[in-house]
């Protein structure tokens, strides 16, 4: 198990190694002069040749590319991330005042995803293709096909109207106003959520399907137990599976659905410092923000993975 | 003859799957919408109109209109050409190169295929709309960079389900005899174990669509997809947003658009998938398509 361990850390580090150097490339490749990227043409032509060589140094971006690479790198590491192009904060700052706000609604997304999505999957397998069942899988499929920022945006339209409700300007952390920074969250993660537990409806209801025909329920059933034990004490366990690996992949879908419905709720999260950050061309906020959603999902992925051999005692990694 | 037997064929789908079959007419005549738009469009969704601007839904304008006066139903129907346009180029060119790879990967094994599972690895350790945020920066947000970027994110998809299918094909004694009879890989390739792929490459192309125009949707309404004028759907729900309290009909009739046409097309992909390749369990599918959408 601890060699499966450090091959997996090591996996998981070459690939996000390759994930810098992609964002690295992908960034550099900006057709031009970064200085005209960020500041436009006629910003540009304003500043005096001195400038441009002073702030070009300022920013990293005079070194040759292989070593400003270098450079970034040694930076992650030792936790300085350089800063905002237009405003003074550095990335580790917005990090730090914006993050949580975007960790509470994942983390939150994941729960309702749960609490809703496995239920619902559990009353569909219970009896397939009765009426309920019909309906769970209508509403499923719905839910999957909405996209959660237009969710979002008729959420908002529908308490702007009925209950006077505002956007969040200011960031309410957890710990200063509970109350406040739940009002900021619980819509985000409601409709990041709901759409998740579509998926895991979906896949727990299909996981439980085909466990119920297994010979050990039938075994089960023979000798008298009643169908919710068989069903939550001895089917339950041995689908979950497929659908911790789903709610895993399904991170993605959160962390990329976050920006856009964190724009929708004007939650003024990690999403929207990104989206504003592409926006302005703010280079250096951007690679470091890319990087750090590639990060969490890759290692969330991994984490997956090595429970697996917790949540399956058959799994026995060498 | 072959027209009856397309049409017989047909009728069995539809028996068999009616949900993917009203989803596949529900999603042709979304695109025959966008092709005709011109004629469908009752007013120039560019045009703006001062004398009529922020009107609710009425006799003139059954959808309203926007902030400068243009048609919202010009501009949903208009905006039906834009994200259809963008979600199949995008779709057919990413899942066509990631195909088109795992067919070698899978075939030509060895380094190539260790050196490009881990590029798809890469690939793949990006959230959806993150990437193809990032691409659109990186090369202009145009038509062109929007597809393109759009394109990249499903790559490893097609990538990953064709090299199962081609590692599963190269093992067929056919292939073997190709190969005892001198054929060169490239010829192996393209005639024998790309033809295989053609099932597979087909539902992953139509359960990619949804996913697709979600992604050009929520590019256009960050602000970093087709850039405005140009009507999408997308683009129109940014639009909304700019005002303090958005009129409803501008928030609600371009994402019911969105919702329509994924809706249809997911159907319709789950109906291919179940008639072409039932070996692909649906769960399995629908992760590898849609769990990662933005």
């Amino acid at each position: 198990m601890r060699k499966y361990l450090a091959r997996r850390a090591v996996y998981a580090a070459v690939t996000l190694l390759g994930v810098s150097l992609s964002i690295f490339v992908i960034l550099r490749i900006l057709p031009g002069d970064p200085l005209v990227a960020i500041l436009g043409v006629e910003g540009h032509a304003r500043m005096t040749p001195a400038d441009r060589v002073r702030i070009m140094a300022d920013l990293g971006l005079s070194d040759p590319l292989p070593l400003q690479y270098v450079h970034w790198l040694r930076d992650i590491a030792a936790g300085r991330l350089g800063k905002s192009f237009f405003r003074g904060d550095t990335v580790s700052e917005l990090i730090a005042h914006r993050g949580p706000i975007s960790a509470e609604i994942g983390v939150l997304a994941l729960f309702v995803s749960w609490l809703v999505g496995l239920p619902v999957g559990i009353l569909s397998a219970f009896k397939p293709n009765s009426v309920p069942d019909g309906v769970a899988r209508a509403l499923s499929i719905l839910f999957i096909a909405v996209p959660g920022f237009w969710l979002g945006m008729l959420i908002v339209l529908a308490s702007l109207f009925w209950f006077g409700y505002k956007a969040p300007i200011v960031i309410v952390h957890l710990w200063e106003n509970p109350w406040q920074n739940f009002q900021i969250v619980i819509g985000p993660a409601l409709v990041l959520g709901l759409a998740q537990g579509a998926y895991i409806s979906r896949m727990s209801r299909s996981c439980l399907l085909e466990v119920i025909g297994e010979d050990f329920v039938r075994t089960a059933r023979a000798k008298g137990l009643r169908e919710g034990i068989v069903v939550m004490r001895h089917a339950l366990p041995n689908a979950l599976l497929p659908v911790v690996t789903i709610s895993g992949v399904l991170l993605g879908f959160v962390l990329g659905g976050s920006v856009a419905v964190e724009q929708a709720f004007g939650v003024p999260g990690l999403g929207r410092a990104l989206v504003i950050a592409v926006i302005e061309r703010d280079i250096i906020v951007v690679q470091n923000l890319v990087l750090l959603y590639a990060v969490i999902f890759v290692v969330v992925n991994v984490l997956v993975d090595l429970s697996y051999a917790w949540l399956d005692p058959r799994i026995r990694y060498g | 003859m072959i027209k009856s037997a397309l049409l017989v064929e047909l009728a069995r789908f539809s028996r068999r799957n009616t949900l993917s079959a009203v989803g596949g007419l529900v999603g042709l005549s979304i695109i025959v919408i966008a092709l005709a738009a011109p004629l469908l469009a009752p007013r120039d969704p560019l045009k703006a109109d001062f004398r009529r601007m922020n009107k609710p839904p009425d006799a003139q304008s059954f959808l309203g209109t926007d902030q400068v006066g243009r048609d919202t139903l010009s501009r949903v129907i208009y905006g039906a050409r834009t994200s259809l346009f963008v979600a199949f180029s995008a779709v057919i060119l990413g899942t066509t190169v990631g195909s088109l790879w795992g067919v070698a990967c899978g075939y030509l094994r060895g380094r190539f295929d260790l050196y490009s599972q881990r590029i798809m690895e890469i690939l793949q350790s990006f959230p959806d709309l993150i990437l193809a945020m990032a691409i659109s920066m990186a090369i202009g947000t145009g038509l062109q960079a929007v597809i393109f970027a759009i394109a990249v994110t499903r790559i490893p998809f097609g990538g990953r389900v064709i090299r199962s299918v081609a590692l599963s094909v190269r093992e067929m004694p056919y292939v073997e005899a190709g190969r005892a009879s001198g054929a060169s890989a490239l010829r192996i390739m393209a005639l024998h174990v790309l033809p295989q792929c053609i099932a597979p490459y087909l539902v992953l192309a139509t359960t990619h669509l949804g996913a697709a125009i979600v992604i050009e949707a929520a590019l256009g309404f960050l602000g970093v997809g087709v850039p405005p004028p140009t009507p999408t759907w997308g683009n129109m729900l940014a639009d909304s947003i700019t005002a303090l309290v958005p009129p409803w009909w501008l928030a609600f009739f371009p994402g019911l658009a969105i919702t329509v046409t994924v809706l249809a097309f997911n159907l319709l992909g789950d109906g291919i998938r179940d008639t072409l390749d039932p070996r692909l369990s649906p769960a399995f599918l629908r992760m590898m398509a849609g769990g990662r959408r933005g």
